[in-house]
C-alpha cells in the first residue's frame, strides 16, 4: 500500500523508547496507535500500515487493535471530538437533548463532521461520570460536566479560538466540606 | 501413575494433557466451538464448560484429606472451568454435563448467549448438515431463545480474498480463522475488527485474504460464516458421498475426501493424516476436482482426415492398437509411463509390454523448482514420481525424449500432459503413431493418433507414492458406465443413490464417463495380441508387485487401509530430493 503518511524523526525515536519498554514488539501497538493518532489526528487505513510497518507486526494485527478501542479514530476526524454520553443516567439528564442541541447548533448529525474540520459529533457510551450528567468528552480528553444549553455555546466558542475548556473537578458528596 | 476421575470414572494419564482433548480421546464428548487440537486454546466460546475439583492435600504429609466416609475431600473450583484449556493433574474430579445439572445448564445458558445473534439461518446455510453449532444446540442447547429484540446485522457475502466468503452474521467469533492464520499458514491476513456483538473476521483494509491455504478455514470455522466460494450453495452435505483419497495435484499425498453427487466430484476436503498433512491441505490441491469431471475423455478417439479426431469403437481402438504394434518391431515402440498415473497403472502398461518384447520404460519427471514450500506444497508436481521410479521406469530429460520419440515408429503415452506442460511441443509427436491413453482432453491427447480414456484417481482404487516414499491408496467415488456402486463394495453410496433411481430428475447418466481401468485395456490388448497377461482388480496387481518388486515388499490394500498409507523402506527424504 502506496502510503502518504510519515513519522518524524522525533516519533520514531519515542516509538524507539516504547518499544524498550516491552520484552516484545506486540504490546507496543496501543502506545504507537496513540503517537500515530497525536501527529495525523486518526488512525486511518494508511495509519495503520505506518504504523504495522514501522513496527514490523502484520496489519491486520494493528487493524485489529485499532478497531477494538472506540478511542483510535478510524477515519479523519473534526479537530475537536465531541462525545456525548447518551447511557442510563445521562440519558434521564438531557443527554440527547445535550445531543441534538449540539447537531442543530453545528449543522451535523451525530457521527458526521463540520465542513472547516473543527468539530466531529458521536453519541457514546458510558463515560463514568454519571454524577455529573449529562456529560460530554472532547477528544479523548477534557470532560465537560453537568452540560446546559449555555454551557455548551461557551465551549464551542471557546474551542472556536482554540481554548480547551479548563478541567473542572467535581467532588462526591462525601468530600464537599459541610459548612 | 497419575489418576483423575471423569464422571466417577478414573483414568490413567500421563504428561500433562489438557481435560478436553482427553475426554475427546476417551470417546466421551463435552461441547465446543473454539478449540482445535492443533492451535492454542484461547478458550473463548466457553462452550466447553465443566465442573473440576482437586483433592485436599495435607501440606506437612502429602497425605489426602478424607472425610467421615474415608472419601478424599475435594476442593472444587468456584466456578465452571473451560475444559479445553484446563491442564489435568493428579487426583483432579470432573464432571460434564453426563453427570452434572449445573454442567448441563451451564453450556445451555453459554448456548444460549452464543445464539442469541445468530440468524439462524440453516436451511439456506451451507454449513448446516455438518455444522457444529447446529449440532450441539440440537444436543445440548436451548429449545427456544428468549430474547425477542431485533439481532445486530452485520455484513453478508464479503469476498475475504479469492476462494472464501464471509457471512460475518453467522460467525460465533471463536478465532479459529484468525488463529490459523497466526499459527498455521503463518500470514497474518486475518483478524478479529471491532468488538462485542460488533466484531467479526477481517483482513487488514486494502488486503486480501488469498493464502494459499485460505481454504483450511472454510473447513475449520465450526459455522457457516466462511464459506467457499466456488463451493457455496452448490450442494447440500447430506447428498453427497464421501470418499477417502489422494491428493494427486502435488508430491505431498496430502490425504482427501471426494465428495460427490451423482457421479460428479463436488468438492475436496481434507483427510487427517497425522503422518502426511494432519487437518490440512493447499487451497489448488481443491480445485483438482474439476478435472474429474471436466473435459474429460469418454469413449476412444482416432484421428481420421488431417487433425480431426472421431469417435470409435472400443473393438476399432484395440484393433488399431494392435495392428500397429504388430506391424513394427518392440524396438521401434516407445512407451512413457508416468508420475501422474498410479503405481498399478504403470506397472499394468509395463508388464504388458515387457511381455510383447519392449524393454526400455521412461518417464519424464514434472518438477517446478521453487514452487515448494516447507508445509505441504512441493516442487514435485507428480503425486508418484517415486512409484514409477521403484517400477523401473527411467527418468528421462526432455531433449532425450524428443530424441526418444524421433527415432520410435510407435509411442505408447501413459496420461501425462507432455504438451501442455511444455516438455514436448505437438510437433514433436507428428512423426510416430502416438497412442495416448489419458483422463482428459488436453493439447496433448489433441496431438495424438489413438486416444484411449482411462479412468482418473476418482474412479479407481489405486496407490501413489509421494515424495517421502510414502505408499497411499485411493478408492473409487464416482461411477464409469461399467462399474455400479450396489456392485463395487469399495464404493460408498449415499442416500440419493440408495433411495433414487435412474429415472430421477436428478440423475444424469453423462456423468458417467466410458473409460475403464488401464489394467483392463491392457487385458484386452493383451488378449488380442495373444499374451499370456491377465490382470485382476488393482488390489491384485498391487500383491503381485509386493511379491515381485522388494521396493514394495509387505505393501496391500489391507495394511494400507489399516495404517492410512505405508512408508516404503529403502526410500526417504533425501533420496526423493534429486
Ligand atoms: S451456522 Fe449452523 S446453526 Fe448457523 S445457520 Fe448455519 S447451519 Fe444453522
Ligand atoms: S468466521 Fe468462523 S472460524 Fe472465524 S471466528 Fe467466526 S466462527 Fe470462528
Ligand atoms: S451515563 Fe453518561 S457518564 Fe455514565
Ligand atoms: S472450546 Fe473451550 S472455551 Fe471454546
Amino acid at each position: 500500500m502506496a502510503n502518504n503518511y510519515e513519522f518524524t524523526p522525533e516519533d520514531l525515536k519515542e516509538i524507539e523508547t516504547i518499544k524498550a519498554k516491552f520484552p516484545e514488539v506486540m504490546p507496543a501497538t496501543l502506545p504507537t496507535l496513540w503517537v500515530a493518532q497525536r501527529r495525523f489526528g486518526h488512525v486511518e487505513p494508511e495509519v495503520q500500515h505506518l504504523v504495522a510497518e514501522t513496527l514490523d507486526l502484520p496489519v491486520s494485527h494493528v487493524h485489529g487493535v485499532a478497531t477494538f478501542y472506540t478511542q483510535y479514530y478510524k477515519e479523519k476526524m473534526g479537530k475537536y471530538v465531541l462525545d456525548v454520553c447518551t447511557t442510563t443516567s445521562c440519558q434521564l439528564c438531557g443527554g440527547y437533548d445535550m445531543l441534538h442541541y449540539l447537531e442543530e447548533k453545528l449543522g451535523i448529525k451525530a457521527g458526521e463532521t463540520t465542513k472547516d474540520g473543527m468539530f466531529s459529533i458521536q453519541s457514546v457510551e458510558c463515560l463514568g461520570a454519571c454524577g455529573y450528567a449529562p456529560m460530554m468528552q472532547i477528544t479523548n480528553d477534557v470532560y465537560v460536566n453537568n452540560l446546559t444549553e449555555e454551557k455548551l455555546d461557551e465551549v464551542i466558542e471557546s474551542l472556536k479560538a482554540d481554548k480547551m475548556p479548563e478541567f473542572e473537578s467535581v467532588g462526591m458528596p462525601q468530600h464537599t466540606e459541610r459548612s | 501413575m497419575p489418576e483423575i476421575f471423569i464422571d466417577g470414572k478414573r483414568y490413567e494419564f500421563e504428561g500433562k494433557p489438557k481435560l478436553l482433548q482427553f475426554i475427546l480421546d476417551n470417546g466421551k464428548e463435552v461441547p465446543f466451538f473454539c478449540y482445535h487440537p492443533e492451535m492454542s486454546a484461547p478458550a473463548n466460546c466457553r462452550q466447553c464448560y465443566v465442573k473440576v475439583g482437586t483433592p485436599v492435600q495435607n501440606r506437612e504429609t502429602g497425605e489426602y484429606e478424607l472425610d467421615e466416609n474415608g472419601e478424599r475431600v475435594i476442593r472444587w473450583f468456584p466456578k465452571m472451568q473451560t475444559s479445553c484449556s484446563m491442564e489435568m493433574t493428579d487426583g483432579m474430579v470432573v464432571h460434564t454435563q453426563e453427570t452434572s445439572e449445573e454442567v448441563a445448564r451451564a453450556q445451555k445458558d453459554t448456548m444460549e448467549l452464543i445464539l442469541i445473534n445468530h440468524p439462524l439461518d440453516c436451511p439456506i446455510c451451507d454449513q448446516a448438515g455438518e455444522c457444529p453449532l447446529q449440532i450441539q444446540t440440537y444436543k445440548y442447547g436451548p429449545e427456544g431463545s428468549r430474547f425477542e429484540v431485533k439481532k445486530v446485522h452485520k455484513p453478508k457475502r464479503v469476498e475475504l480474498g479469492p476462494r472464501v466468503t464471509l457471512d460475518a452474521e453467522r460467525c460465533i467469533n471463536c478465532t479459529r480463522c484468525v488463529r490459523f492464520t497466526e499459527e498455521i499458514s503463518g500470514t497474518h491476513q486475518l483478524t478479529i475488527s471491532s468488538r462485542g456483538d460488533k466484531n467479526y473476521p477481517i483482513t487488514a483494509p486494502g488486503m486480501e485474504f488469498d493464502d494459499p491455504y485460505s481454504l483450511n478455514t472454510v473447513d475449520i470455522c465450526p459455522v457457516g460464516a466462511l464459506t467457499s466460494t466456488d463451493f457455496r450453495f452448490k450442494a447440500r452435505v447430506w447428498e453427497m458421498n464421501q470418499t477417502p483419497s489422494i491428493d494427486i495435484t502435488g508430491g505431498k499425498g496430502t490425504n482427501v475426501d471426494l465428495w460427490t453427487r451423482d457421479n460428479l466430484v463436488l468438492r475436496l476436503t481434507p483427510r487427517y493424516n497425522e503422518n502426511v498433512n494432519t487437518h490440512w491441505m493447499p487451497d489448488e490441491a481443491r480445485m483438482a476436482y474439476r478435472k474429474f469431471n471436466e473435459n474429460r475423455i469418454s469413449r476412444p478417439s482416432i484421428k481420421a482426415d488431417g487433425n480431426n479426431q472421431i469417435k470409435t469403437s472400443w473393438n476399432n481402438a484395440i484393433e488399431t492398437f494392435a495392428e500397429k504394434l504388430e506391424a513394427v518391431k518392440p524396438a521401434d515402440v516407445l512407451v512413457l509411463g508416468s508420475a501422474h498415473a498410479s503405481v498399478e497403472e504403470n506397472y499394468s502398461l509395463m508388464k504388458l509390454f515387457s511381455t510383447w518384447g519392449v524393454s526400455d520404460f521412461h518417464f519424464s519427471p514434472d518438477v517446478k523448482e521453487g514452487f515448494g514450500d516447507d508445509f505441504l506444497l512441493t516442487d514435485d508436481q507428480a503425486p508418484n514420481t517415486n512409484g514409477v521410479k521403484a517400477l523401473g521406469f527411467s527418468e528421462t530429460s526432455a531433449e532425450d525424449l524428443k530424441a526418444a520419440i524421433k527415432s520410435a515408429k510407435v509411442v505408447v503415452l501413459l496420461n501425462d500432459e507432455l504438451v501442455d506442460r511444455g516438455v514436448l511441443d505437438s510437433e514433436d509427436l507428428k512423426k510416430p503413431f502416438v497412442i495416448s491413453l489419458a483422463t482428459n482432453e488436453t493439447e496433448t491427447s489433441k496431438s495424438t493418433d489413438l486416444v484411449i480414456p482411462i479412468t482418473c484417481i476418482a474412479e479407481h482404487a489405486a496407490s501413489y507414492v509421494n515424495v517421502e516414499g510414502r505408499i497411499q491408496r485411493s478408492l473409487p467415488a464416482k461411477e464409469t458406465k461399467y462399474t455400479h456402486r450396489k456392485l463395487d463394495l469399495e464404493m460408498s453410496e449415499g442416500r440419493l443413490d440408495r433411495y433414487g433411481t435412474n429415472f430421477d430428475n436428478w440423475v444424469n447418466e453423462d456423468n458417467k464417463v466410458d473409460c475403464t481401468p488401464i489394467w483392463e485395456l491392457m487385458n484386452n490388448l493383451g488378449k488380442r495380441l495373444g499374451l499370456s497377461v491377465q490382470f485382476g482388480t488393482s488390489r491384485e496387481i498391487m500383491d503381485e508387485i509386493a511379491s515381485s518388486n522388494s521396493s514394495f515388499e509387505g505393501v496391500s490394500y489391507e495394511k494400507m487401509d489399516d495404517e492410512n498409507g505405508i512408508q516404503l523402506t529403502g526410500m526417504n527424504k533425501e533420496e526423493v530430493s534429486a
